[in-house]
């Protein structure tokens, strides 16, 4: 493009021109002082002391005082910052060769308000900051078992909704920043690392499936990244703020800065903590004597054969119980920094284990990181070096996302006969006491239905005979150089790079019924994805009037993403013995092929930032990204991104001078801006002829490789783009001791990308096509203040809340006959496939589903026959109109699809964090509150096996189905009957700490705590968990078939500083 | 300046040169080549894998695709509720009911994948053909032959299905087109020109390594098939929902009767000396059934199969005991009903098809029980599909498993669309439509009296008792091969109850005769605003 380049060789000319200013040696003097609490006058350790608009830097003592040296002659803003304390700025006056005083005296505050911020290519001070943008406090947030980054957002930033997969060690966690706009391309956020953006793909590869095609979700991205390295996460939520990020912005921007020390102050730190999880609640299967008891009654009722009585087994097994362990979770970090007056370092090690609550799975992280930093040329040029190496082994359980029809772990848990024993005893495998489970075993083996590969398996075998394991090795590392090409002038070139390099070994050994009817079942694949990113920005601040500051960022950033993978699997083995580790040893070397795949796409941004403030008052910033991506069709690849915001910080004004109805501090903001969504797969523009296992046809009898077309091209796909307004509103009261925002957003996503339905002749049946509208509004706000504010006493409450309404607006004009038949509003509302979502699932669900895409509906609408009861004869009553067959005075045993109704949504009405922190004397306490309200969810678990007819074939069912009139051969039944209100209140963690007294222990600070996370959960859902994610279908929501239990955990922890 | 300072000069010139530079040349080129696909064809290599697709296409139309559903919505099969399992939303008992509506959800769910599945094969063979007509070559006119009349035998499946359907379009285009539907008559024309193009540059018989490609043969037995059918095929309205609809009347191209063009197609394959009725008659169902001398044309599957390229049908109607080795067993679904086994004469070799009463293991050859531990006998009466017992309805065994296939999916048997002894049928069927009802006895005996030679075909058969008997022969001798809905509807008995006895909930539907079309399904409609619904959906 022709702009491009352009701009792009008016940097380089500009970065040539400005080289002679690299200057010769500054006179330096040296500054020291005391921080204490502004209230206790106690001494202050800890503190961050920075020398604005230099790199000098250091960190109070226990004591409270600090010295920096080297600093340039001249006049400089300090700031002393300590996390729980406002940020206090001080101007010095350094003389060379001497050393000036600057003391400060900090008050307690959570979330302090005047602070640096890191936003997009570069920090902005809290107060220009126009957009809506939040800050985490890594380390308050940073308490009990954290697995990764972004379980540390959860409940402390409004508009943030973060709701798990399941309870697995590491598990996948589905984001949604202002909630998710989009049904077929991506609603995460896009999560940007030390100024470089990370590809949010999976790292594991896929898993295989236990001999379906239910994989597991994804792990979470981040769980390579060591939570305790991060220093701040700043979320970025209205356009105005993600602009910046142009084409990748839509869904908010996770921006994460790992720690950093200034001033060259050495220093040690060790942390350590030991965790204890387990299950906090049971779904109850019936036990072996109520299942016993169920199978009695149901014969002499002549409901089951006289044999169903006569093969019951002889043991009273809870697999619930037997499934779950305590897990134990452990945690050692070690880090180090100091340096020289030019070179600062910090180095950090960490090992982190996690066990799940479910036997034999969990997680390990090996990680060490290296931040660097040198001064060159007298301050002139810092180069900086971020560089992170980890290993995390993930030991996944052998799930599966959806269950399947012959399931995983928990399909087999909740179905597998109770009174059939774990393991075979001596007497079950021979004589009269033979069990067919056993005989013929050796005494010890396993408990198996049938000697062969039954749908039906002994979950506890499962758990521990089968290995899925996945090494992943992640490099991730920027380096960078800032010159200062003149006073006001910088110009910063970041190279980064992420790579990741995992293997997913699985192995099925041929003692389980999973891999005896393979032989044995082995497969080792790998992914490696390569992210390479170059940045070129030029930051201009030009002081040309007192009261005026203006900033002006420009930018080129070039991305490339270059992914590839392989896969081979193989079966028939003799033995056991390889494991995965030698698969040429198998023999069915023709079944599932090896296979492997390359994807590439780059993306290219110019970009550019101003911001101007006058007084203090008025801020105004304007964002432009030029994006180009080449996912996108030619002729649609690049596009414009602009955002405008402003804010008027009103307290400064004059007539706010005397503090009217005690506000201390108000500022009123705006902003409009755009950004876009080009996550979809690669290519998706064109024709594209895959040789695949599909396509083959055996001519003759011989495999013939086939060519089919995957994929319809769509040569117009274009940018989903998303338009967002925000008004807000930031506050302070009676000297800022009450402070908060208040947010108020509408994003209108536009463009949205659709699968959608292709006019036949096409080769396949549906394409991705801009189609349709959807909008979110919201209200968002938070609130902080200290309940208590002593000497040696505070109390700091912090509460954050979010109403979020999500509507689609128009699913487009291509789909013209579903309206035109009065599609939306028709009574009764016919299907149309293409909006189905929400698949349920398990055996006889086929093609049933919960959740429909509609105009005028949120995502995630539920839509179900309505349940209005049991019948006499043991049958489900459900609510029909009169036209529909088999409709009797409003009931029916057999809704039709036109007998449905809309029930509600998986999305909540409010949704409310609240936080405190407190301080008494040497000890310190934080709990954390969670809660949702309003909102559905789907329990398809309860729907499968809350059933008694599963006794019509030998297999167990949850205990609830013992206390519901159903007849033992009414059929599971999809409808409202179970869809559950989801609303909750969670504790999710509270932490007590103690600070030693420095007799006891040598050294900076000795802190211990104790801590729980999720310790109490207010709930009238009836499954393990509301907070559940099962991908069942385009953008479904709130729906929980078999996952993995949460768990409740307990967590010791000391904290050592040197 | 110093000299320090200008090398500190020429060394960040350097260091700041190299990046920018990069940054400068390849700053905003965007173009992706995929890695791991074609995005054009051009070899001959490439353009057999292409036509490769085209042929393995073909493997959709059977499982829930337009064969299953051919049998699936007749008295041939059923899949009742057992438990909870296939019940499925209800989906299967709706089609095997007729309640099939624009979106109800067996149309949903098969109806609307059939359509997509035989759209697949026809867009797959048109952007074959673009490619082919433009790259002359020694094999071209034979290859274009080849493409034409596969995409010809999907068009037939469409128009049984649906009536009429959205046309050819040729070009491959990546803007999809809302084109209107043809009109069923139009359809009847445009296979049975792209055939008769197509047959004098096929070849009668392709070397064994060919085995399984278009053969003049397959050609002319579609358009047999096509011709008995022109009765429905070719009317755009006025077929018969309660008699017979004949061949006689209707005029097909060379200003034939379509009954006489019947004939002529079938004798085309049964005098090309190529093909001839296999004894047993269950060789022609075996794994290794390829060699079967009676096979015109089929669908090849193989065994090398975790890749899907093997069939299914034992798996869908077996019990789970019978077989376990091998992905969990198979799912103990399709039954068929008790009328439909009691037509089969118990001198019959043809009843051999059927397992009834105890079961037994495939790879032990011992009983089994089912999975509460009773013994497992299949009975025939299905008391009420709804809610049936795992054992009840006998069960399809013409193709038999075999054991040590990798997958349920993977079994080698192939399906065949057309044997030989079909010819006979249709020419017997023709025959007696032209008055001729001796040499139709000929023709229809031929078939029967080898398959059951203890109860052979008596003589002095009316014409309207020698159409029964030849509806009889085709169930007996097609039962479970996708032929039943297609010979009900020309025989007006599609709608009927079937039963006396008013089994498994299927209503009398013949006061419905908008049923012997299939709904345009639902999603059709919405991506394409020109499609027409059928009438009285």
């Amino acid at each position: 493009m022709a702009v491009g380049r352009t701009i792009s060789i008016a940097a380089v000319a500009l970065v040539f021109t400005s080289l002679p200013q690299l200057a010769a040696q500054q006179p330096t003097g040296t500054i020291s002082g005391r921080v204490v609490d502004s209230a206790s006058t106690q001494p202050l350790g800890n503190v961050t002391i920075a020398v604005g608009g230099t790199s000098r830097g250091a960190i109070t003592t226990t004591d409270g005082a600090f010295t920096i040296t080297a600093v340039p002659a001249g006049t400089h803003e300090v700031r002393a910052r300590r996390i729980g304390y406002a940020t206090r700025v001080s101007t010095v006056t350094v003389t060379a060769g001497s050393t000036s005083t600057a003391n400060f005296m900090l008050p307690a505050q959570a979330a302090a308000l005047s602070e640096i911020v890191v936003t997009g290519y570069g920090t902005q001070r809290r107060e220009a900051i126009s957009g809506s943008v939040a800050t985490i406090d890594a380390e308050a947030a940073n308490v009990g078992v954290i697995a990764n980054a972004t379980q540390m957002l959860q409940g402390r930033v409004a508009g943030v909704q973060l709701t798990g997969n399941n309870g697995e060690p590491g598990a996948g966690v589905q984001i949604r920043i202002r909630g998710g706009t989009s049904i077929s391309a991506s609603n995460e956020p896009l999560y940007v690392v030390d100024g470089v953006p990370l590809q949010n793909d999976a790292i594991s590869p896929d898993a295989a499936g236990i001999a379906d095609i239910n994989k597991q979700l994804n792990r979470n991205p981040l769980n390579s990244i060591n939570p305790n390295d991060i220093e701040s996460i700043t979320v970025l939520k209205d356009a105005s703020a993600t602009a910046i990020y142009g084409s990748r912005g839509a869904n908010g921007v996770v921006l994460i800065t790992t720690k950093k020390i200034g001033g060259g102050t050495s220093q040690m730190e060790y942390e350590t903590y030991v965790g204890v999880a387990n299950a906090y609640k049971e779904l109850g299967v019936a036990d072996g004597a109520q299942y016993r008891a169920f199978v009695t009654q149901q014969v002499s009722a002549g409901k089951l054969p006289a044999t169903a009585q006569s093969s019951l087994g002889p043991a009273n097994t809870n697999w619930e119980k037997e499934l779950m362990q305590p897990g134990l979770a452990t945690n050692h970090n070690f880090a180090f920094s100091g340096g020289s007056t030019q070179t600062q370092y910090r180095a950090s090690l960490n090992y982190f284990k996690q066990q799940g609550v479910v036997l034999a799975n969990g997680l390990q992280r090996y990680q060490g990181r290296l931040n660097a930093a040198h001064d060159a040329f007298t301050g002139r040029l810092r180069l900086g070096l971020n560089m992170m190496a980890s290993r995390v082994q993930n030991d996944f359980a052998p799930i599966e996302n959806t269950g399947g029809f012959r399931g995983g772990l928990f399909t087999n848990m909740l179905i597998f006969n109770p009174t059939f024993p774990i393991k075979c005893t001596a007497a079950m495998t021979s004589g009269t006491t033979a069990t067919p489970g056993c005989s013929g075993k050796e005494a010890g083996s396993y408990y198996e239905i049938g000697s062969g590969a039954l749908d039906v398996r002994n979950p506890v075998a499962m758990a521990n005979q089968i290995e899925d394991v996945s090494p992943e090795n992640r490099i991730l590392g920027t380096f960078s150089g800032t010159l200062g090409l003149r006073d006001n002038l910088t110009a910063q070139t970041t190279v980064g790079i992420d790579y990741t390099d995992a293997s997913r070994r699985t192995f099925a050994p041929r003692a389980s019924p999973i891999g005896a009817q393979f032989g044995g079942y082995a497969r080792q694949a790998e992914r490696q994805l390569q992210n390479a990113n170059f940045q070129q920005l030029l930051t201009y601040s030009p002081r040309f009037a007192a009261n005026q500051e203006l900033e002006v960022v420009g930018g080129y950033e070039y991305t490339k993403i270059d992914n590839h993978g392989f896969d081979a699997q193989m079966q028939g083995f003799i033995t056991d013995a390889f494991g995965v580790n030698n698969l040429a040893a198998g023999t069915q070397s023709s079944s599932p092929v090896p296979t492997s795949y390359r994807v590439e796409s780059r993306l290219a941004s110019f970009f550019s930032r101003a911001s101007y403030g006058i007084a203090g008052r008025y801020f105004l910033t304007g964002v432009v990204r030029y994006d180009g991506s080449s996912r996108l069709a030619e002729g649609h690849q690049w596009q414009t991104f602009p955002a405008l915001s402003a804010s008027w910080r009103i307290s400064q004004e004059s007539f706010m001078a005397d503090k009217p109805f005690g506000v201390s501090m108000l500022a009123l903001r705006a902003g409009w801006g755009k950004q876009g969504n080009q996550a979809v797969a690669p290519y998706q523009t064109k024709l594209l002829l895959r040789a695949d296992p599909g396509a083959i046809y055996p001519i003759g009898n011989a495999l013939t490789t086939g060519l089919r077309a995957a994929q319809v091209g769509n040569p117009d796909l274009r940018w989903e783009t998303a338009e967002q307004v925000n008004v807000g509103l930031d506050y302070g009261f009676l000297n800022d001791r009450f402070t908060g925002v208040i947010d108020v957003y509408q994003k209108t996503t536009k463009d949205l990308l659709l699968e959608v339905d292709v006019p036949q002749p096409a080769v396949v049946q549906k394409r991705l096509d801009n189609i349709g509208n959807i909008r979110n509004r919201g209200v968002e706000f938070s609130f902080n203040t200290p309940l208590l504010n002593r000497a040696t006493r505070s109390l700091i409450l912090e509460i954050v809340g979010t109403a979020e309404r999500n509507k689609i607006t128009s699913l487009g004009d291509a789909l013209a006959a579903c309206k035109k038949d009065g599609w939306w509003k028709a009574d009764p509302i016919p299907q149309c496939t293409t909006y189905l979502s929400g698949f349920v699932s398990g055996q006889g669900q086929s093609n049933q589903y919960s959740q429909r895409i509609m105009v005028g509906e949120p995502i995630g609408t539920f839509y179900a026959p309505i349940f209005l009861g049991v019948n006499a004869q043991g049958k489900q009553e459900f609510k029909c109109r009169a036209s529909s067959a088999g409709c009797v005075g409003g009931k029916t045993t057999d809704p039709t699809d036109a007998d449905r109704e809309v029930f509600g949504s998986a999305n909540p009405d409010f949704t409310l964090g609240v936080s405190n922190n407190g301080r008494w004397g040497s000890w310190d306490a934080s709990w954390l509150w969670r809660g949702e309200f309003g909102g559905k969810v789907f329990n398809n678990t309860a729907l499968v096996y809350q059933t008694k007819s599963n006794a019509t074939q030998g297999r167990n069912f949850l205990k609830a189905a013992l206390n519901d009139p159903d007849d033992i051969t009414e059929p599971a039944k999809y409808s409202s009957r179970w869809i559950e209100d989801r609303s909750f209140v969670r504790l999710q963690n509270l932490t007590i700490g103690y600070e030693l007294p420095s007799r006891f222990v040598r050294g900076r600070s000795t802190r211990v705590y104790v801590s729980g996370d999720n310790l109490l959960l207010f709930t009238g859902y009836s499954g393990y968990d509301p907070e559940v994610f099962v991908s069942s279908g385009l953008a479904s929501r709130g729906i929980d078939y078999a996952t993995y239990p949460r768990a409740r955990t307990f967590t010791v922890g000391a904290r050592a500083q040197w | 300046m110093t000299t320090f300072t200008q090398s500190v000069r020429r060394v960040g010139r350097v260091a700041l040169l190299v990046p920018l530079l990069f940054a400068a040349q390849t700053c905003t080129n965007l173009t992706e080549v995929p890695h791991d696909a074609l995005t054009s064809i051009k070899s001959d290599a490439e353009v057999l894998a292409g036509m490769t697709s085209v042929y393995a296409q073909l493997r959709s139309t059977e499982w829930v695709g337009y064969i299953t559903l051919q049998d699936l919505t007749t008295d041939v099969s059923i899949v009742p509720t057992r438990g909870s399992d296939w019940y499925d939303n209800g989906q299967w008992l709706d089609l095997h009911r007729q309640t099939y509506t624009s979106n109800s959800s067996g149309t949903l769910a098969f109806l609307n994948g059939a359509w997509n599945d035989l759209f697949s094969g026809i867009a797959k063979a048109n952007l074959m053909i673009d490619v082919v007509e433009k790259t002359p070559s020694a094999t071209q006119a034979r290859t274009l032959a080849e493409l034409k009349g596969l995409r010809a035998w999907y068009y037939y499946m469409l128009q049984d299905m649906f009536g009429g359907a959205p046309p050819l379009v040729s070009k491959y285009s990546d803007k999809p087109q809302q084109v209107a539907s043809s009109t069923r008559d139009e359809l009847f024309k445009f296979i049975e020109s792209e055939l008769i193009a197509a047959i004098p540059d096929l070849p009668a018989s392709w070397p064994p390594d060919g085995y399984g490609r278009l053969t003049k043969g397959a050609a002319n037995a579609i358009l047999a098939s096509l011709y008995i059918n022109a009765g429905v095929f070719s009317k755009n309205s006025g077929v018969s929902a309660s008699s017979y609809n004949s061949c006689s009347g209707v005029t097909v191209a060379g200003n034939k009767s379509a009954c006489q063009a019947a004939i002529d197609a079938a004798n085309a394959v049964i005098n090309s000396g190529l093909y001839s009725l296999a004894v047993p008659w269950s060789r022609n169902f075996s794994q290794d059934n390829g060699t079967s001398p009676e096979n015109i044309f089929v669908i090849v599957y193989t065994k090398e199969s975790s890749q899907g390229l093997g069939g299914n049908w034992p798996f869908r109607t077996l019990h789970y005991n019978q077989l376990t080795s091998g992905w969990g067993g198979p799912w103990n679904g399709f039954a068929t009903l008790a009328e439909t086994y009691q037509q089969f004469d118990a001198t019959d070799e043809r009843r051999g098809m059927w397992l009834a009463g105890q079961a037994f293991s495939f790879e032990t050859g011992q009983p089994v029980n089912d999975r509460t531990g009773k013994p497992l006998v299949f009975t025939a009466i299905i008391p009420d599909a709804n809610k049936a017992d795992e054992a009840v309805g006998v069960r399809f065994n013409k193709f038999p498993p075999l054991p040590s296939a990798a997958t349920g999916n993977g079994m080698p048997n192939d399906f065949p669309y057309f044997r030989l002894s079909e010819m006979y049928l249709i020419k017997a069927e023709a025959l007696n439509e032209q008055g001729n009802q001796g040499a139709a006895r000929t023709e229809l005996a031929f078939v029967h009296n080898l398959r059951n030679p203890a109860n052979p075909i008596a003589g002095g058969l009316s014409q309207a008792q020698l159409r029964d008997a030849i509806l009889k022969e085709r169930l007996l001798e097609f039962a479970g091969e996708g032929k039943r809905r297609s010979d009900l509807i020309r025989y007006g008995r599609y709608l009927n109850k079937w039963s006396t006895t008013m089994l498994n909930g299927k209503e009398d539907m013949s006061s419905k005769p908008h049923l012997i079309l299939f709904p345009v399904p639902q999603p059709q409609l919405a991506a394409n605003a020109n499609l027409k619904q059928n009438p009285g959906y």
